[in-house]
């Protein structure tokens, strides 16, 4: 709320905050980042202490993940302290980078934040970064707590500069998105003026050369698991008696809900417990020794098999090989009860009670409470634009991508949400398909403006080249709406509010070797329509090709003001049938069915007189509210 | 350190002030020298859907409440209600934000009389609009909640916290709200 940090030694801070409080305390000289849930607090946060605190720090919002990967591995190779952060799919984005980082090195620490989604909550995939640590061999931390992430982001920059290795810290959302009273430290202001010292053998490494860099990544990896067999901080081992049979093996989020439960139900003598956090090395000595004193070992871990799968011995070992515990889905405290109760049983542990009151469940069933979906905003200017999309090409196919207008499928307009970028490939990837069997179907694609600047240009250009003819609408709201508001470099501000240089999106269009496109604000839905429908014929001449719609009108959270602009006060008259069209094809959230289902009638609260919905009814029965009857109809 | 454990939900949808009031209890629990942990949901979640916040304050560790776990559910919607009625404990208590002469189906009443879950209502938005702002309507509700005495905390603590985090043109606003919904709660 406030804009200025509270000075207490002891704050309430989202876990994401708490990671931005580490990269400040740690002395971080620049933090690079792609917006994606649940990373997007990090750099807003580092934004607000280097504002509070009149810090140096360079803060960028990058185009994409791959991109802020590499220049805060750049600023590293300077002796600088870098740090970037995304979410888990970012990495994939990022991998190259981080594969290649893993042998080269860095000089400045290097700290990777992977941010995961079990659940999924907000993302494609539940996939697990520390297997990406792994698989990259690179050193993985992950916290338990959003304080336990703040103290691991500094201990990570320390290792990074010791072994001069980048390191990555994987928060999941529970750790990301929790919050909790954390105490906070000094902040640490390091003089570190940018020197790259050239070495090409390293900085340029050949083959040959590479050999050499594995081997000795191989060598810091041995140390740094001594390390981490030592370490008492994060790796530990909570041990309330001698003779417990069976023993847990567990991190993160999980750790936590465990700890809860067992405390609740005054069974934390009965077990043991090791808590991991680095995954990556894994402290092999200390986890062989802690199964070796059990009968049985449970590992209960989020999201993947990564501790489960380096333990060298499993005949003891319960868990995902053994199906105790569930391959797919966050590890909730219903889910760990369960999991739990079932094990207590086969060991005659203790028996516990049913935990869910299946008769209110029943009842809450029985009353057919409606979903409620998330949707677009009332007076989405992506509403308006779908509307137009779906009138002109009722049967076309409509690949989209990864952002707030993905919720076009649900009036219909999105048929395929795969990846960033692939609103185009798919696209293109459609038409040669149908081309090949001299087939001409309508593709209307739809991108948002960020999603385009993170990967649409080569997905275009690759899409003109080959000679693909379809239509792509991007959605140009200015900004990046579904995390958070961030800028985009369409709009030019930088991550810290400074001015930077923009983008213009129909230049970077034409860039892509597009020419046919046109600009239009989709609240002008006769003009947008009309545009539609030359785009069409444009993408069947022989002489064609691609056509570009930029749909642009600011989005209607981040810019409010426009809405004032704009005022078009609507009713819906006694015409309304009842037809269902502008419910099921416009979804507006203003527009429902009203108390006796007898028509449909406008929300008062939520409308925003857009006036988008006088175009949508097929019978008239949405108009404009005349001003000299507009008292009467307030009611 | 108190040794006052309290876990409560905080549901409704987008736009009704629940990671505002989330906020106002974390920061109260703050300053009774508690341990605060709680969840939020943010990105997609935001758009129109669902948002229900976690909160315990004391010793826990776990940012999470588990089914029948709740002292306290805070719900500022109907239908939210329902679907969160699955977190509260046995002689919890439901602090629910509905118009007056609406109320929660019988069956489930009855259901929740036998768990001794006792059922506060008040109509926070309908007060909250009496007041000119219906986006206030989250600070009646906790008001009136600590007018009925069954929440472990005292309202001197509440209006210090409401000074403190609410923006300072809200601050008026926000202490009125609070003030009504106590009122309303002992008549």
């Amino acid at each position: 709320m406030s804009k200025k940090i509270s000075s207490k030694k002891t704050q309430v801070l989202l876990g994401n905050v708490a990671i931005a409080r580490g990269l400040v305390e740690a002395g971080c000289h620049v933090v690079t980042s792609y917006p994606g849930t649940p990373s997007s607090e990090i750099v807003p946060a580092v934004v607000e202490f280097k504002k509070s605190l009149d810090l140096n720090t360079y803060v960028e919002w990058s185009a994409n993940e791959k991109v802020a990967f590499d220049n805060a591995l750049a600023a590293s190779m300077t002796g600088k302290r870098a740090a970037v952060a995304m979410k888990q799919v970012g990495l994939n984005v990022a991998s190259d980078s981080l594969m290649s980082s893993a042998y080269m090195g860095v000089v400045g620490g290097l700290v990777i934040i992977s941010c995961d989604d079990p659940g999924p909550h907000s993302s494609q995939t539940e996939q697990d970064s520390r297997f990406f640590a792994m698989f990259a061999k690179v050193p993985a931390y992950d916290p338990s707590t959003p304080q336990e992430a703040k103290e691991m982001v500094k201990e990570a920059f320390e290792l990074s500069e010791a072994f001069q290795i980048p390191i990555l810290i994987r928060p999941t959302i529970r750790i990301s998105h929790g919050k909790q009273s954390v105490r906070l430290s000094a902040v640490k202001v390091l003089e570190r003026p940018a020197s790259f010292q050239k070495d090409p053998d390293r900085w340029a490494a050949t083959p040959r050369y590479r050999l050499l860099l594995h081997k000795k990544l191989n060598e810091s990896l041995r140390k740094i698991q001594n390390r981490f067999e030592k370490d008492r901080k994060w790796n530990q081992e909570i041990r309330t008696s001698d003779k417990t049979s069976l023993g847990i093996i567990t991190c993160s989020a999980s750790f936590t809900g465990l700890m809860d439960i067992l405390e609740e139900l005054g069974l934390k003598e009965s077990v043991g417990i090791l808590k991991i956090g680095t995954p990556y090395p894994l402290p092999q000595r200390r986890v062989s020794e802690f199964v070796s004193r059990h009968k049985k070992v449970l590992v209960i871990e989020e999201t993947d098999v990564v501790i489960e799968s380096q333990i060298l011995d499993k005949s003891k070992v319960l868990g995902r090989f053994t199906g105790h515990v569930p391959s797919q889905g966050e590890l909730d405290p219903d889910v760990l009860y369960e999991i739990l109760a079932r094990i207590f049983k086969e060991m005659d542990i203790a028996s516990l009670k049913e935990h869910k009151d299946i008769k209110l469940d029943k009842l809450i069933e029985s009353l057919d409470l409606p979903v409620r979906r998330p949707t677009l905003c009332a007076g989405c200017p992506e509403r308006a634009a779908f509307f137009a999309i779906r009138r002109v090409f009722p049967k076309a196919i409509y690949p989209s991508d990864i952002g707030c207008y993905t919720l076009g499928l649900n009036f219909g307009a999105v048929d395929t949400a795969f990846d960033m970028g692939a609103g185009i490939t798919f696209a293109s990837g459609f038409f040669q398909a149908y081309h090949q069997d001299k087939k001409d179907i309508p593709i209307v694609a739809t991108m948002g403006d960020s999603t385009f600047f993170h990967s649409g240009t080569a997905s275009l250009l690759n899409a003109v080249y080959n000679d693909a003819r379809f239509i792509l609408v991007i959605l140009d709201n200015e900004v990046t709406a579904m995390t958070g508001m961030q800028p985009t470099p369409g709009l030019g501000i930088t991550a810290d509010g400074s001015q930077g240089r923009r983008i213009i999106l129909e230049e970077l269009v034409k860039g892509c070797g597009v020419d046919w496109i046109k600009v239009i604000d989709p609240y002008e839905v006769k003009k947008f329509i009309k545009y539609l429908k030359e785009a069409r014929k444009h993408t069947q001449k022989k002489d064609g090709g691609i056509a570009v719609i930029i749909a642009r009108h600011p989005c209607l959270i981040r810019y409010p003001d426009e809405i004032r602009k704009r005022s078009i006060k609507v009713e819906v008259t006694e015409d309304c049938n009842l037809c269902m069209y502008c419910l099921d094809y416009f979804e507006c959230p203003a527009l429902r069915l009203n108390s006796e289902e007898t028509g449909v009638e406008i929300d008062r609260v939520l409308c925003i007189d857009c006036g988008i919905c006088v175009e949508v009814c097929p019978r008239g029965a949405i108009i404009p509210v005349k001003k000299k009857t507009g008292a009467k109809t307030e009611q | 350190m108190s040794a006052i454990k309290t876990q409560m939900i905080l549901a409704g949808v987008g736009g009704q002030g629940i990671l505002f009031s989330s906020k106002i209890f974390s920061e109260l629990g703050l300053r009774l020298g508690l341990q605060v942990v709680g969840s939020e949901i943010h990105g997609m979640s935001q758009r129109g859907g669902s948002v229900m916040a976690h909160l315990k304050l004391g010793a826990f560790h776990s940012p999470l409440i588990r089914t029948g776990g709740a002292d306290f559910l805070y719900s500022f919607e109907k239908n939210e209600t329902y679907r969160a009625l699955t977190f509260v404990k046995n002689a919890g208590v439901c602090f629910v934000n509905l118009p007056d002469g609406d109320g929660l189906d019988p069956k489930i009443r009855n259901h929740l009389k036998r768990k001794q879950i006792k059922l506060k209502t008040c109509d926070a938005s309908g007060e909250a609009a009496r007041l000119g702002s219906i986006r206030a309507a989250n600070l009646v509700l906790i008001g009136y909640s600590f007018g009925t005495g069954l929440i472990p905390f005292r309202d001197k603590d509440v209006r210090a916290v409401l000074e403190s985090v609410s923006r300072r043109e809200d601050i008026g606003r926000n202490l009125k709200a609070f003030e009504f919904g106590l009122k309303r709660a002992k008549p």
